[in-house]
């Protein structure tokens, strides 16, 4: 019984990290009805910077700015190239560009990095809490706090500012947003931005947490943050985070139960399932709302 | 012999989007070989009508009657196979594909299958649905388009495509949702001539949406009004140009009341 | 010719080969991101065929082709009611599904890979590929390809026009789950070895963009992105990465400039001359 909270807490842990990302996508889908496939490479470009910088004895705390700091970056270069310069074409063309991002970040990664597993030392040691023979480790806790309040900030941010206001009118409808005076060339940085730093966030805080990190590991986590969207509703910010945390506690339980190979099954299959039966998800807007 | 039976007749058709009632109630017969028109202001339900008689949209209550059979809840794909064929308010082509490709189209319903599909039209120049398609596009004076990416050519030259398009089927009945907008003068007066004379060769019956008064006038037998998705008047063009009802629907929007010409062709 | 050329020319072989089968869902409106797991199901059962000795390798390919298409048509059905980008991550659970249950099968080596005892050269591999082109270009220059082009461009007219368009759409991802089943039976017969691991969404993604870069409007277009993508490291010597690299960075920019791809021009060369259109003078295409 103890297992199973346990499991849950852990569950708890990573599911949050998919939450962010899980986010971070919701942010580009809700807003600008876009699948930005190059979040799970910002993911990692956070993760392995961290790793990258630490190794040179960079202080955690800077090295996770730093870290950020270029995914920033990198985020706003693809906005550059799947939207800035982007002239009238298939609406599916910025979806392969970021395809392309994702591919790019990830050779540039082995190119530097080699394709190796790295892995990260120790950074919070001794600091376990042990509450009611559960075990949970600080940074995770921090984590998740992290997490919550952020996306919690997010929401706020969404609701209560001018710049959440126009996020909210360009996601109800482009063209009157132009008409009412929203500067969509200003907004779509920021949603770019904003979607770069949780990509990345959330990749240092994997790094730091679970202290391992290649050039692949976008495809793993952030294609799971893919799930959790879905799952929870495309668009949805809170039900990103109700997505994210039903991935990682299904993922936690799933290895648990049926043993780590078959966890991309556990997790694909819910994946798929949803999107057959109920493709906006368990907390979108129900099918027709949009046609 | 029920060649008086109407081709189309809708009876008490309902649509409702939302609370809005779209269509209201709506009956009327479309006779066989003619030409009938179907006016009234922008809103009043026309292409609604349109979208219902060709499925793209499901009746909420009332009938749709082709030919005296039921095809009310036959599926949208079918329609063609039983005569219906329309054309669209806005152009709805293959734009990167030639004219001629898109006619073909047109053929399917009269060559589906196995054997339909596989049939080699862009390989054989001689195969002969191609030459049937090309020879549809000589009649309609495209030939020399025949090759031309579709996107590429002026609005009146798709709208002919078009036409070309839902005649390859052989339809028994042709929906024409504004066939004459956008087109100038001449092409009108030529449109019109061509309708003219496929409803007299081939008997095809037609339904058209139209808001040149002119052009209905000149085309068609029988004119049928709609407002609010309800027929407020029925009959010939000149009773309907004099129809008070009519007037007042229009008022301040299309069609003010003037001699209708007939044309010297 | 050397073993370095004939290196190059099977790779550019099977990608042409994978290439086609991108392309046919594609054609229809569809983006298929499970192509690699097709191609997995492909490797996968042609080796079992031709490793037990069941049927040669030649035999063997089609067959695990085969296998792919009847999988693509057993779930399309229900995957491809979704639409647009719901379709695409349905067809990529759908992948990594495929490749996470394949690298459970112990009889087929799991994660350590499953060796291939049957090997076949550059003639064998170049005759699938140009039997696989030669497939699409004649498909596409019957009213199959005209349907298919009708059923991307707008769906609810091909409806009308009388074309079953849920057919259409699952003959194209079932076929082109086919050609990517014998793309992964030749890549597991030349390389002797075939593992899950490669056909991920990496792979599927790889495929997609240079069917995309190499333009979705002609036939062509596959063969034309299949040949730049393989021959890139001819002009970039050093590791694979980069290739993957510059590779990106290519398309990334020629989505900005040209987003309907390299190759847009009518999707039948011409290889019969029309009397007809012939006789009339001075008509520009």
């Amino acid at each position: 019984m103890l297992i199973y909270f346990q499991q849950i807490v852990n569950g708890l842990m990573l599911g949050s990290i998919y939450a962010m990302v899980a986010v971070a996508l919701t942010l580009g889908m809700g807003v600008l009805r876009f699948l930005n496939f190059s979040i799970p490479g910002l993911f990692m470009i956070g993760g392995m910077l961290t790793w990258a910088l630490v190794r040179d004895a960079v202080p955690w705390p800077l090295a996770a700015g730093a870290a950020l700091l270029m995914g920033a970056l990198a985020s706003l270069g693809v906005e550059l190239f799947t939207w800035r310069w982007m002239r009238k074409a298939d609406e599916f063309v910025p979806l392969v560009s970021s395809m392309a991002f994702l591919i790019l970040f990830e050779n540039l990664a082995v190119a530097y990095w080699g394709s190796d597993l790295q892995s990260l030392p120790q950074l919070f040691a001794g600091t376990d809490w042990h509450v009611a023979s559960l075990v949970v480790s600080v940074p995770q806790v921090v984590g998740l706090v992290l997490s919550i309040a952020l996306i919690a900030g997010l929401s706020l941010i969404l609701r209560k500012t001018r710049l959440g206001r126009a996020l909210r009118t360009i996601a109800e409808d482009a063209d009157t947003a132009l008409l009412l005076g929203v500067h969509i060339h200003r907004i779509v940085p920021a949603v770019f931005l904003i979607s770069g730093l949780f990509a990345a966030l959330s990749g240092v805080l994997f790094a730091v947490n679970y202290r391992q990190v290649h050039p692949f590991m976008g495809e793993a986590l952030g294609l799971k943050g893919i799930s959790a969207m879905v799952v929870g509703g495309m668009g949805n910010i809170w039900g990103a985070i109700a997505g994210g945390l039903i991935i990682g506690c299904a993922e936690v339980i799933s290895i648990d139960l049926f043993g780590a190979d078959f966890v991309d099954i556990s997790v694909y299959g819910l994946l798929l399932l949803i999107l057959m039966v109920r493709p906006t998800g368990l907390f979108g807007a129900p099918a027709g709302a949009r046609a | 012999m029920k060649s008086t039976m109407p081709i189309l007749t809708l009876e008490k058709v309902s649509k409702r989007f939302g609370g809005l009632h779209v269509v209201d109630d709506l009956s009327f017969c479309v006779p066989r070989a003619a030409c009938t028109a179907l006016i009234g202001p922008n809103g009043a339900g026309k292409t609604t009508v349109f979208n219902l008689v060709t499925g793209v949209y499901a009746i909420d209550a009332g009938r749709v009657l082709l030919d005296g059979k039921d095809m009310s809840t036959m599926a949208s794909r079918q329609r063609i196979y039983h005569g219906i064929a329309r054309n669209f308010q806005n152009i709805r082509l293959m734009p990167h594909r030639s004219a001629l490709e898109n006619v073909l189209v047109g053929q399917h319903c009269r060559n589906s299958g196995l054997r339909g599909v596989l049939q080699p039209v862009n390989l054989i120049p001689r195969n002969r649905w191609r030459e049937e398609a090309r020879a549809a596009l000589a009649d309609s004076g495209l030939a020399q388009y025949e090759r031309a990416a579709v996107g590429g050519l002026p609005y009146g030259l798709q709208k002919r495509v078009e036409l070309v398009r839902a005649l390859l089927a052989k339809p028994r009945l042709l929906l024409l949702d504004e066939p004459a907008a956008g087109l100038n003068p001449r092409e009108t007066d030529e449109l019109q001539e061509r309708l003219s004379v496929l409803r007299r060769e081939r008997g095809i019956s037609m339904l058209i949406v139209e808001h040149d008064m002119n052009f209905v006038g000149a085309l068609c037998a029988h004119v049928i009004v709609l407002n609010f998705g309800r027929r407020i008047a029925e009959g010939t063009p000149d009773q309907i140009r004099d129809d008070p009802l009519v007037r007042e629907a229009y008022l301040g929007v299309d069609a003010k009341p003037r001699p209708l010409e007939r044309h010297a062709s | 010719m050397s073993g370095y050329v004939e290196g190059i020319l099977v790779l550019l072989a099977i990608n042409v080969v994978f290439a086609y089968g991108a392309f046919l869902p594609i054609a229809a409106g569809q983006l298929n991101l499970g192509i690699a797991g097709f191609a997995a199901i492909g490797g996968y059962v042609s080796a079992l065929l031709s490793n037990n000795a069941v049927v040669p390798a030649p035999v063997a390919i089609p067959v695990g082709g085969l296998a792919a298409a009847m999988v693509a048509l057993a779930v399309a059905a229900p995957v491809l009611r979704t639409r647009g980008i719901y379709l695409a991550l349905a067809t990529f659970a759908l992948g990594e599904i495929v490749r996470a249950a394949i690298l459970n099968i112990e009889m087929v080596g799991g994660a350590a890979g499953y060796p291939v005892a049957a090997f076949i050269r550059f003639p064998t591999i170049a005759a699938f590929a140009a039997g696989v082109a030669l497939v699409v270009w004649l498909l596409f220059a019957t009213r199959f390809g005209i349907a298919i082009t009708a059923v991307h461009d707008d769906e609810r007219v091909a409806d009308l026009m009388g074309l079953n368009v849920r057919a259409f759409q699952i003959a194209a991802f079932a076929l082109g789950a086919g050609f990517a089943g014998i793309g992964g039976g030749l890549y597991a017969h030349h390389f002797s070895y075939v593992e899950a691991q490669y056909f991920g969404i990496t792979l599927s993604i790889s495929i997609v963009l240079y069917v995309l870069f190499g333009g979705t409007r002609s036939v062509l277009g596959p063969l034309l992105g299949a040949t730049i993508f393989t021959l890139l490291p001819e002009l970039l010597r050093g590791s694979a990465q980069w290739r993957y690299v510059l590779f990106a960075g290519i398309v990334i920019v020629v989505m900005v400039l040209r987003p309907q791809g390299l190759v847009t021009g009518m999707q039948m060369p011409r290889l019969f001359r029309d009397d007809g259109a012939r006789l009339r003078t001075g008509q520009a295409q």
